[in-house]
């Protein structure tokens, strides 16, 4: 896809200027979050803004003893909200991609999901969340975490998943189906030799974005988890009761956490493509 | 979403949960001896396996007492933190029965009304009310005067009217809404160091020497409150009851705000703890309404935070421990022991060690030390470092508490924290303020 | 898990049967929690209330406030204004950015770096990651240390924080990089041979980005204006803590009336707030129809 550039010797103008300009945006998106990381190192004494008062790892160690001033239950919610998360993940995966697949066809009630899937983006995350548990009180339903709670975070994260299909889909050369069609490959071959491999970094995207969303997401949450709270909540919570860098603490693990995901994650998918290939040349 | 949607007016309670309840762990001299002497051994048998849900806001769910009450009652403590006001109280209205007892400020009372949601506790059943502060029990101070009746005074929403729990009663019954649990009274956070010159009134609050460089809280119902304080400071606005405003007393004092928000007064509006202590530490505000915690905080970074009296009074605020209305059996029994257990000391001493006051301070004071007793209680110089519950110096020896004693800043409250009856017009025209 | 899994006929399944089996299990989440609680939000919208009840009698008053008043008028226009700038300038540089990375980067393994770090930072929680801005912004900020240092301001700048100027720049951090990852998908999906034949043809690389690239990448384009758009009409997060509770928005008015625990003001402002987001999304997709993008 970088061909173009390939075939010129000379980097055009435009090369440095974007360059500079995807550089700047950079330093612009880290800017707060590097404050973020040297504060986590704060001393002791320290509090959440600049001057550093020494530096040391108390804060890391406080928020792993559990002791401290308005220090709740973080492990215990960091396990929550990850179980909460890869539910969430899996369904958004497998309902946003058979939704997806369905757009590809005219097919009466298409224009009623999208804009549901619109509507639901857009209503304030409290009052769907509001409105879900009411609903849940009114039937005689219990809320919990694996029924009201995945069940409103996929409100939140479908919407999600089905534009993300839509861009993965969007001029998906049916030529390559109609091939295997003429060839009979049946609908789970298709999908599974044909469409799938097409389609599997979008795929991942969904899975990484209803992973992301969900571990995000409070509006909705917050009323239909039950008992127990998931990370965000337990966040606002030590954000209403004190003032220390244990907040950064928690920004600087959870970066190391999801870069290490996302490192796996890219593993994984070189691994799959180097199979692909190999496949193909055999 | 209608009145009979949500969890609804029960009918009146059966005797029948009362009864068997009696029959274990009542007939008077037995629910002393279970806190007293290591409880009967049927008791503890039986009440192993029961988990007390306990939902409250951070301030209060603080980890190392629920640790204590696990270690000191044979059933198990679940304490759960609501993020915010907002999802605390829907909480409460949506799923009642996933909770068993819970915290909150008497000003939320307004929305348990008539919902059966809370359930009364009869005044036999909590042993310590006769050592309770009397500003609870019966609205006044200990010398006898009446206490402050602006905004909403803990006597207002303290007895249900009887045990139906539909009303609040403002006389005293045998019913109680809740067990006062703790109480304390704010006033302006200062920032000597960068004014210069002591500061004795609400009034400087708009100031506009200090202009862009104050902060109130975030809500109609500290903020405003903070607000009236000042206007009638100032003498711009006289109340009638600036608790209570009339529909012209909101419509002038939103106008004033409005005018000085334009002037861009207000640095900014500060919706949690966090970002209080952050405006005054960073010296963004010079003078703010501020929680006590929060002036600790700045004052442990070396920062010099005043947090004294202001001559209108203090504004002060209440939080209340209650039951579910769902409890019953042992389970109900459970609750009325832990409600008990927190202020039977140990929590109080820990809660008071913050800055705030306990209902029972009778019961707190073998739990501190003498030192601590004195600058928290009495106003006293401390005779050593003040430590905070997490063992960090909080105040060095020799400094007495900002305000003094417990009754010369309870004793000169100007306002409780407050939800008006005309919130519907209040909440709309601060709407109008927001957007200015 | 697509339509027949046991008849290796494709006739055995109608294609629009199949469609619609494809798409239920999506429309049943949608129906249960989002249409049916839309449903209570509505009639609850027509109500009288009070303290956190709702009283099951007609009251108007609510809705004829929301359609008639000024504030509804302030609302929409402050937040109509950040939507506007907002994206202004995301689209320009979502669109340069994923441009860069898409046709300027040789090596796949760089591209794949810098898209990871553009992604990173929004896997901090909201709250956190709205705090870390005070250090930055904040009267005694790295900003406004820096600035004094090099002598250009002689005071500390208030209005980088707790300002409508702080909003921006939170929303321009958060939805820029919707727009690089929507853009740049539409891009990788262009056939290298077709820009080789355009080059050959003599083209410029202006000529190139108007008129073969921008039109094809404009679906893309479309999908994250999408999501700006439902962004910041629903945001409240940002705009309170980064405006300091000073500035008022469509989403900030309807989470100040909830809470309030006042549920029919905050219904009727959802409901006029959906209407009008499904408009402008309406008209957006005359522009560039994602739907029709995907049916060959």
């Amino acid at each position: 896809m970088s061909s173009y550039t390939r075939t010129s010797r000379k980097r055009p103008l435009s090369f440095y200027l974007l360059g500079g300009l995807t550089a700047l945006f950079l330093v612009y998106v880290y800017a707060p979050m590097v404050c973020l990381y040297i504060l986590s190192f704060q001393g002791p004494e320290g509090g959440m803004s600049f001057p550093m008062v020494g530096w040391s790892t108390h804060w890391f160690r406080t928020l792993f003893s559990g002791e401290g001033q308005g220090l709740g239950d973080v492990p215990n919610a960091f396990q929550r909200s990850i179980r909460l998360a890869a539910c969430t993940a899996v369904l958004t995966l497998v309902i946003s991609v058979t939704a997806g697949l369905a757009y590809r066809r005219r097919f009466p009630g298409s224009g009623l999901v999208f804009y549901a899937a619109i509507a639901s983006m857009v209503l304030p995350g409290i009052f769907v969340g509001f409105g879900i548990a009411l609903m849940f009180n009114l039937l005689g339903w219990q809320v919990s975490w694996f029924t009201s709670g995945i069940g409103a975070q996929l409100t939140w994260t479908l919407p999600f998943g089905l534009l993300i299909m839509f861009i993965v889909l969007g001029r998906f050369r049916s030529s390559y189906e109609e091939a295997a069609i003429d060839l009979g490959a049946s609908a789970s071959q298709r999908f599974r030799w044909v469409i799938l491999p097409i389609i599997l970094p979008g795929v991942i995207g969904i899975a990484m974005a209803g992973l992301t969303s969900s571990y995000e997401e409070t509006a909705r949450t917050s009323l239909n988890v039950g008992t127990g709270n998931t990370m965000p909540m337990e966040v606002m919570g030590l954000l209403n009761a004190a003032s220390t860098p244990v907040l950064f603490a928690i920004g600087t693990l959870t970066t190391l956490i999801s870069f290490s995901l996302i490192i796996l994650s890219l593993v994984v998918m070189t691994h799959l493509a180097r199979r692909r290939s190999m496949r193909t040349n055999a | 979403m209608t009145k009979s949607d949500l969890p609804a007016a029960k009918a009146p309670r059966r005797d029948a949960r009362g009864i068997s309840r009696r029959g274990l762990l009542k007939s008077g001299a037995a629910a002393a001896a279970a806190s007293a002497f290591p409880a009967p051994m049927l008791w503890a048998q039986n009440i192993k396996d029961i988990t007390i849900t306990h939902l409250g806001q951070s301030y209060s769910t603080i980890p190392e007492i629920e640790a204590k009450a696990n270690e000191e009652l044979g059933f198990k403590v679940d304490m759960q933190t609501a993020p915010d006001p907002t999802t605390h109280v829907n909480r409460l209205l949506t799923q009642p029965k996933t909770i068993d007892v819970t915290d909150m400020p008497n000003t939320n009372l307004k929305y348990f009304t008539g919902r059966g949601v809370l359930m009364p506790v009869n005044v036999s059943d909590y042993k310590y009310w006769d050592k309770t502060l009397s500003l609870f029990v019966n609205g006044t101070y200990p010398d006898g005067t009446e206490a402050s009746k602006q905004g909403m005074a803990p006597i207002k929403a303290q007895y249900w009217t009887d045990e139906t729990a539909q009303d609040y009663s403002p006389t005293p019954t045998d019913h109680l809404v809740g067990v006062p649990l703790y109480f304390n009274a704010d006033t302006l956070g200062i920032r000597p160091d960068l004014i210069g010159r002591p500061i004795e009134s609400w009034a400087e609050l708009l100031n506009p020497e200090f202009s862009g460089r104050v902060a109130l809280q975030d809500g109609v119902s500290i903020g405003v409150a903070d607000a009236a304080m000042a206007l009638e400071a100032t003498g711009e606005i006289t109340y009638g009851d600036k608790g209570n405003m009339t529909r012209e007393e909101i419509d002038k004092t939103i106008e004033v705000l409005t005018a000085l928000k334009r002037e861009g007064h207000f640095r900014s509006f500060w919706t949690n703890f966090d970002q209080s202590v952050q405006l005054m530490a960073s010296g963004e505000v010079l003078l703010q309404s501020m929680w006590s915690p929060a002036v600790t905080e700045v004052r442990t970074r070396g920062i010099d935070c005043k947090y004294n009296g202001m001559k209108e009074g203090y504004r002060g605020w209440y939080i209340m421990m209650s039951a579910m209305n769902h409890l019953e059996g042992l389970q109900r029994d459970c609750a009325i022991e832990y409600m008990n257990w927190m202020n039977s000391g140990w929590a109080g001493a820990f809660i008071s060690r913050q800055g705030f006051y306990n209902s029972v301070p009778e019961n707190v004071m073998p739990f501190m030390s003498e030192n601590e007793w004195g600058y928290w209680y009495d106003g006293k110089p401390a005779s050593e470092d003040i430590l905070n519950p997490y063992g960090k110096v909080m105040e060095k020896a020799g400094v007495s508490r900002d305000g003094g004693s417990i009754w010369e800043r309870m004793g000169n409250i100007g306002i409780w924290n407050t939800v008006m009856d005309e919130d519907r017009y209040l909440v709309r025209r601060w709407q109008d303020f927001i957007a200015a | 898990m697509l339509s027949s899994q046991t008849s290796p006929s494709r006739a055995a399944i109608p294609p629009k049967l199949a469609s619609v089996l494809q798409v239920t299990p999506m429309a049943l989440v949608f129906l249960l929690l989002v249409i049916v609680p839309l449903g209570l939000i509505f009639v609850v919208s027509f109500l009288d209330y009070n303290f956190a009840q709702v009283f099951p009698e007609l009251y108007l008053e609510t809705w004829v406030d929301v359609l008639t008043s000024d504030l509804t008028l302030a609302l929409y226009l402050k937040t109509f204004k950040f939507l506007v700038i907002v994206w202004v300038i995301t689209a320009p540089l979502g669109f340069a950015i994923a441009y860069f990375l898409a046709f300027h980067l040789r090596s796949t393994w760089l591209r794949t770096l810098l898209v990871t770090a553009i992604a990173i930072p929004f896997w901090t929680s909201g709250p956190i990651r709205m705090v870390s801005w005070v250090p930055l912004l904040g009267r005694e900020g790295v900003v406004n240390q820096a600035l004094m240092g090099m002598g250009i301001t002689d005071e500390p700048l208030g209005w980088l924080m707790y300002s409508e100027f702080a909003v921006l720049v939170a929303y321009v951090q958060m939805l820029t990089m919707p727009m690089i990852a929507t853009a740049l998908n539409s891009m990788a999906k262009i056939p290298p041979s077709v820009i080789q034949a355009a080059q050959d043809a003599g083209a410029s690389e202006w000529q190139i980005v108007r008129d073969l690239i921008f039109p094809l990448v404009r679906p893309g384009l479309a999908i994250g204006t999408i999501i700006v758009t439902t962004a910041i009409m629903g945001d409240v997060v940002m705009v309170k803590f980064m405006g300091g509770s000073q500035v008022n928005t469509v989403g900030m008015s309807i989470i100040t009336d909830l809470n309030a625990f006042m549920y029919p003001p905050a219904a009727a402002k959802s409901i006029l707030l959906l209407v009008v987001v499904l408009s402008i999304v309406i008209s957006l997709l005359r522009f560039a129809d994602i739907r029709k993008e995907l049916r060959s």
